[in-house]
């Protein structure tokens, strides 16, 4: 999870923060100018880092945002020698980089790593081509703009981009505003899903969240922040290249982040910081001799790899993180009773569902009922299509065929995150939590996913008390999930079933390589479970299948063989053959 | 209509090209799981080795049998000395350091031959044109040019699909942890991959030299579209980057016709919608 700065961060952003300040006092215009770039590439590269290091999108076309809002200054920029209106220009700048990116998003956010990183080069690219090869903003040559947008108010002009000391201290404050928003949203609830989908989308869809409409959103709102700065870095110089849209600029504010460290936002500004200094000491012949400097690059891009092999976390890696506040139980524990519904579970139906991959049929035509409050055993061999059966219902992958209703009422077409929403959570057979966060953070994102218009905080931290106490991970609350054991970890996942308040729970194997202690521990909260969740367990167990379950269905060859009590199921001749034989053979042994 | 046929013609030689540099990339990437941003930077130097080569012998096809071992031991020196570092990190230390290597192979560039382009002849007994129709004529250099390429990616797929090496290399492609656990010495296998990916690059860039006059920044464009047309066939599949680089070939060349002002647009906008309908790529295997 995203932290507060530590102290000593602070105090180093501070003093920054006054370094900046204070440069019209101790330096000329040209380093007003360069401390005004930094600051507008700071904002841009900020962006930047909440869709990396936050949300997990890696976007190789963020410049594209950044020359958006550039451009977006010039087009609300009045020809003739007028001023634009300051206010009009940055709601322009940011106005256009969101709608545009907007569009992008929608088809980018549907790829994933590499391709992401190619839809948002390709996006950007065709973006660049559209300004360096038309005339709609004047071309190859860039665009000028004569007079910087100023901002009047009653015919007293209350701020003018024109004077640079004035846009110095506009950009610092604007950074500090925005570093402040961008570390809010990032710890907010909506920045705690954006971490999530970082850590683990599959798990966050399974919980009920639409990872693809957060990704999207965070797109959108990193591609705002990079158009404001935009608009900044083209009021310092009053003119737009069309390079600042290409590859070259985005693959520098990558390694701009990547250098400060990732994810920890204030990283990205010193990252940008050290890139911006770094490149003008060793271009300073005085600093550092003719050969150096008439050669920079080299002695940059070595800059470059040291940083990367000597320190992979970034520069924000070396100075410590504030811890986050332990976790404590809600005030009302008696509460926890209220998180328990009154409303009965639901009752599954699936009438002839099948899957084929290929000419592979992995589940023929199942059709079965679970009945409302019970633990229903779904068995069968090895390759019999358990899983399958499990992501079928779950929405993890589309039907090939039938149907599935959920209390009376057709679910089949409805993605993973949409079958969350009603109430269907599951576990996996490889277990699934976000390993970045801690117990009880994993279990306070699967509060939140809570029924379908969410949970508030109050009712997320009881429910988060209920699902702690109720699988004994209290004492592990603080704990990153990652620390945990195997058998700990699908404890965690069952955990956090009980927090997202679903009420048809689907275990993918919940028992696998427990040991006696935790499946003993594991079925009693199973029990305990049922009395108000409706239980699917898709077991290799046996012995604990049998003696906690109320129905059990066999799947043989992705077909149901049976399906009744265990001890119909014992008895059942078919099963027996086909599955049970050499238990069979035990029992009659023993 | 010619103009067509001429565009067609320099969309499928532009097509092969493309697919040398392209299929370089897209093993490294597959096989070694490194995005290397500096794959542009083996095109650029072969085609400077061409300038310079040619010059000694006087002949581009005798430089390219003298620059591709050059190429080969330049490759498997970065190998060894940077990019090894990289198979276990993320993508993002990946194209950092990568892209730090532009730099520097850009600068050295600038000290070793200049700012200014350069032309490389084409060998005097191929320098003629070929009269095609009445109207029409087609310079000889780039028929050979695309015989050439369509020799080499022959010999590739055989390679791959017939050889022991290759079996060893889309097996490595298809699971490189597998392999690894198989107990086959995965370093030896990345350096003679990334070193071929290198040569591949750079011989690219030699056949090209007489076609593109030789110039700073010549890998850049190369690479952007070698990584659309790995991206459109599909990462790690050579088959996949074949098709991938003819389309963007032929579609480039007659965006110049039809759209001249769009033209930049063309290539990524045929990504965009292959990715829209498939987004794992023509030959895409899982995303991971």
């Amino acid at each position: 999870m995203i932290r507060l700065p530590s102290l000593p961060v602070l105090v180093l952003l501070g003093l920054i923060a006054v370094a900046f300040a204070v440069v019209p006092f101790v330096a000329g215009p040209y380093e007003v100018k360069f401390a005004t770039r930094v600051l507008a590439t700071a904002i841009f590269v900020l962006g930047l880092d909440l869709l990396i290091g936050v949300t997990g999108l890696v976007s190789f076309g963020h410049a594209a945002w950044f020359g958006l809002g550039a451009y977006a200054v010039w087009f609300v920029t009045p020809p003739d020698y007028e001023a634009g209106n300051l206010l009009v220009a940055l709601g322009a700048a940011v106005a256009l980089s969101g709608a545009v990116a907007a569009v992008v998003g929608l088809f980018a956010v549907r790829t994933r790593a590499f391709y992401f990183i190619m839809v948002t080069l390709a996006a950007s690219q065709m973006i660049f081509a559209l300004f360096h090869d038309t005339r709609i903003a004047g071309g190859s040559d860039g665009a000028s703009i004569d007079v910087k947008p100023i901002l009047e108010i009653g015919g007293a002009t209350i701020l003018d981009f024109s004077a640079r000391n004035t846009l110095l201290w506009f950009s610092l404050a604007a950074l500090v505003v925005l570093y402040g928003a961008v570390l809010t949203l990032a710890r907010s609830r909506f920045g705690r899903v954006l971490q999530g989908i970082k850590a683990n989308e599959t798990r966050m869809n399974a919980l009920g969240f639409d990872g693809a409409r957060y990704k999207w959103a965070s797109f959108v709102i990193a591609a705002m922040v990079a158009g404001f700065g935009g608009a900044l870095f083209a009021s310092i110089d009053g003119f737009v290249p069309p390079e600042i849209l290409g590859w070259r600029e985005s693959g520098l504010a990558i390694m701009m982040v990547v250098l400060g460290g990732v994810g920890s936002l204030w990283g990205a500004i010193v990252g940008a910081l050290v890139y911006a200094l770094a490149e003008e000491m060793l271009k300073s012949a005085d600093l550092v001799g003719a050969t150096v400097s008439e050669h920079w690059p080299i002695a940059m891009g070595l800059f470059l790899i040291a940083a990367v092999l000597g320190a992979p976390k970034g520069l924000a890696g070396w100075l410590p993180l504030r811890p986050a506040k332990p976790w404590a139980p809600a005030a009302e524990t008696g509460a926890a009773v209220e998180t328990r519904r009154a409303s009965p579970p639901p009752r599954l139906e699936v009438e002839g569902l099948r899957r084929t991959f290929g000419g592979l049929t992995a589940v023929d035509g199942v059709t079965v009922a679970f009945e409302p409050g019970r633990i229903h055993a779904v068995i069968g061999p090895n390759g019999a299509g358990k899983t399958t059966f499990t992501n079928l219902l779950t929405g993890a992958l589309p039907v090939s065929g039938g149907t599935i209703r959920l209390d009376g009422v057709d679910i089949t077409a409805l993605s993973a995150h949409a079958k969350a929403r009603r109430g269907i959570g599951r576990s996996f057979q490889r277990t699934n939590v976000l390993p970045a966060f801690t117990v009880a953070e994993n279990c306070a994102v699967a509060a939140q996913a809570r029924g379908l218009a969410g949970a508030s905080p109050a009712e997320e931290a009881r429910a988060v008390t209920e699902a702690l106490t109720s699988t004994g991970l209290v004492d592990r609350a603080d704990r990153p999930a990652t620390s945990l054991s195997h058998g700990e970890q699908r404890q965690l996942e069952i955990a956090m079933l009980i927090a997202s308040g679903a009420e048809l729970l689907i275990l993918d194997e919940p028992l696998a390589g427990t040991g006696p202690e935790e499946t003993a521990r594991v079925t009693a909260l199973l029990r305990d479970l049922a009395r108000d969740h409706t239980i699917l367990l898709i077991e290799h167990d046996m012995d604990a299948v049998f003696a906690c379950a109320d129905t059990v269905s066999v799947l043989v060859g992705g077909r149901l063989l049976a399906h009744g009590t265990p001890d119909d199921i014992r008895r059942d001749a078919a099963v027996r053959e086909a599955y049970l034989g050499r238990f069979a053979g035990l029992e009659d042994a023993a | 209509m010619d103009l067509v046929l001429v565009q067609i013609f320099n969309g499928i030689q532009y097509g092969f090209l493309i697919f040398l540099a392209a299929s370089g990339l897209t093993l490294v990437f597959g096989i070694l799981g490194v995005i290397n941003l500096a794959h542009g930077s083996f095109y650029m130097l072969g085609a400077y080795l061409a300038l310079t080569l040619t010059e000694v012998t006087g002949d581009v096809f005798l430089a390219c049998l003298l620059g591709v071992p050059l190429a080969v031991v330049f490759g498997w020196l970065i190998e060894r000395a940077f990019v090894r570092h990289l198979y276990k990190r993320d993508h993002l230390q990946q194209v950092l350091l990568t892209f730090a290597l532009i730099l520097i192979f850009n600068e050295v560039q600038r000290i070793l031959w200049g700012s200014y382009p350069h032309g490389v002849p084409a060998p005097s007994y191929l320098s003629g044109s070929i009269r095609l129709t009445d109207q029409l004529a087609y310079p000889v250099y780039r028929l050979a040019l695309t015989a050439i390429c369509a020799a080499l990616a022959g010999a590739m797929f055989f390679v791959i699909q017939k050889t022991r090496v290759g079996r060893l290399i889309r097996a490595g492609e298809s699971n490189r942890e597998m392999t690894e656990l198989l107990g086959f010495d995965s370093s030896r296998l990345y350096a003679l991959v990334f070193a071929t990916g290198t040569a591949l690059a750079a011989l690219a860039g030699m056949l090209a030299a007489p076609v593109e006059s030789v110039y700073p920044g010549i890998g850049e464009r190369i690479l952007i579209i070698s990584f659309v047309v790995v991206v459109i066939g599909g990462i790690g599949s050579i088959k996949g980057a074949f098709l991938g680089a003819l389309a963007i070939g032929i579609a480039d060349a007659l965006g110049k016709v039809f759209l001249p002002s769009l033209a930049g647009v063309v290539v990524y906008a045929l990504m965009a919608s292959v990715l829209v309908v498939r987004p794992g790529g023509l030959f895409g295997r899982v995303i991971r």
